[in-house]
Parts: C-alpha cells; sequence; structure tokens
C-alpha cells in the first residue's frame, strides 16, 4: 500500500490510529453513554436492550432464569467496563495510539449500540429499516462503517 | 475434491487412519452441549468473524465458513463441550453482542426449532 488510507481506524507499527475529529469523538462518547445509561437503569424486559441480553437456552425456561440469574450482572459489568475504557481514550487529548483491547472494545461498544439503533430501526435481513430515510438510520450505517473500519484494522496482518 | 482424495490417498497409502484427528469438527461424541450462532441482520459480516475468530482461536478460513453458514443457513454450532464450557463460550458470545445460544447436542439441532 503506498497510498494513505483514510480509513477511521487504521494499523501502524505503534498500535492502531482512531481518526476522528473531536466532533465525532463526541457524538460517540454521548451515544455509548446512553447506553451506559439504558443498561444500569434498563429493566430487564426493556424492549431497547433486550438485543444486549439474549437468552442462552431457548428449548428449557427453568435453565435460562438460572442463567439469566447468575450471569446477567456478569454481563452488564463486562459492557460496562468496554464503555469506561473506549470512553477514556475518545476523551484522552494526549493523541495516543490504541491498543489491540481498545480497538476490539470500540469495536463491539459502538456494535452494542447499532444493536439497539437497529432493533428500534426495525432493521430486517436485507439491512433495510422501515424508514431507510431516518437520520437514526444514517448514525446507524455510519457506526457500521467505524465497527467495519475497525474489525479490517484487527484483521490487518 | 473426489479425484483429489483419491490421489491424496493413493500417494500415501501407509498413512495410518487417525479417526480423532477432525481438526474442522466442532462436534465430538463426549461433548454433550453445542453452542450455535443464530444469524441476525444486524450484526456484521466481517465483525462476526473476527469475533469467533477471537474467541475460539478458529484460522480466518475456518471463522468465515462458519459465519457463511450463519448467514445463508440461519445458524452454526460455534463450538461444544461441558455444560459449564458452553455456558462461559454463550456468555463470551453475547459481550461481544452475537446472538448465542446452547443446547444438548442432538436436542434440536436440524433445524426444526425455526
Amino acid at each position: 500500500m503506498i497510498r494513505r488510507r483514510r480509513e477511521p481506524v487504521y494499523r501502524t507499527s505503534s498500535g492502531f490510529v482512531l481518526n476522528l475529529d473531536d466532533d465525532q469523538r463526541h457524538l460517540l462518547r454521548r451515544l455509548i453513554g446512553e447506553v451506559r445509561e439504558l443498561i444500569t437503569t434498563g429493566s430487564n424486559d426493556d424492549a431497547k436492550t433486550r438485543r444486549l441480553f439474549p437468552p442462552a437456552y431457548t428449548d428449557d425456561e427453568a435453565l435460562d432464569s438460572e442463567y439469566q440469574r447468575l450471569m446477567r450482572e456478569e454481563l452488564v459489568a463486562s459492557r460496562l467496563s468496554s464503555i469506561s475504557m473506549v470512553d477514556e481514550f475518545l476523551g484522552a487529548t494526549d493523541g495516543r495510539a490504541m491498543s489491540t483491547a481498545e480497538v476490539e472494545a470500540f469495536a463491539s461498544c459502538l456494535n452494542a449500540v447499532r444493536l439497539i439503533l437497529g432493533t428500534l430501526l426495525g432493521v430486517a435481513d436485507d439491512d433495510e429499516p422501515n424508514d431507510p430515510t431516518s437520520p437514526d438510520f444514517a448514525l446507524y450505517q455510519y457506526l457500521s462503517w467505524l465497527v467495519d473500519s475497525a474489525v479490517n484494522a484487527l484483521m490487518t496482518r | 475434491m473426489g479425484i483429489e482424495f483419491v490421489t491424496l490417498v493413493a500417494a500415501a497409502p501407509s498413512t495410518i487412519e487417525k479417526p480423532d484427528q477432525r481438526d474442522d469438527e466442532t462436534v465430538a461424541p463426549d461433548n454433550p452441549w453445542v453452542v450455535l450462532v443464530w444469524n441476525d441482520p444486524i450484526n456484521l459480516m466481517s465483525y462476526v468473524t473476527y469475533v469467533l475468530q477471537k474467541l475460539f482461536g478458529y484460522s480466518l478460513q475456518k471463522a468465515t465458513e462458519l459465519m457463511l453458514d450463519v448467514h445463508h443457513k440461519g445458524k452454526a454450532v460455534v463450538s461444544s463441550g461441558s455444560r459449564e464450557k458452553a455456558e462461559m463460550d454463550v456468555f463470551r458470545l453475547h459481550e461481544h453482542g452475537l446472538w448465542a445460544t446452547m443446547q444438548k447436542d442432538g436436542a434440536n439441532g436440524k433445524g426444526s426449532s425455526e
């Protein structure tokens, strides 16, 4: 590759670069802050967050409620920890490179936003929502682009 | 494929059959629980492939095959093992936002639930 890539996330010899301006970083911090709010204060069967906490057992309710009782809190804690890591990086002003763990957390946090947004938009198998002109769908596609870029950077050797 | 196989066998007549070395099989008879990943319209193909590689150490080729199975057939078995291991795998897949469930091997694995 000779051309300098303008990908939002790319790998260099000293780590990953997040190529986003302050406005975009601010937007992403706000979005993952909303996820944090939803998963800490939302109820267990809130339609918005249901997709973040799928059942483990679909053919045995008793086993699944036992699983949820034991694991849900841990899943919330894990998500909060990823959100904190990403929020800290996005808020940093020292311009340092991202670690692999930070890029992975970045991808999974933004993916969590996509899961919520996609559910609300009714994104179906053809990746088209009920209303493809809605601003939320533009946001959803923007997040798809960021997640894809992060994954491609991670997979680049 | 068939011709290649015959050639391979002919070229290595003394090779001892090793039934345990089935690297690309995810289900073994002594692993009673299977973990399924289900197709969903939101998770990106690239993301699913990466998560399968990261969590299970699969090669890019193996992870891509599983992702395509999920995409085209609606689901794929991505791991198997004891109930404890399967629960941990499901948990790690849920951490990454994949739609994963677990069940007894053979309980419903042929797709009759959907």
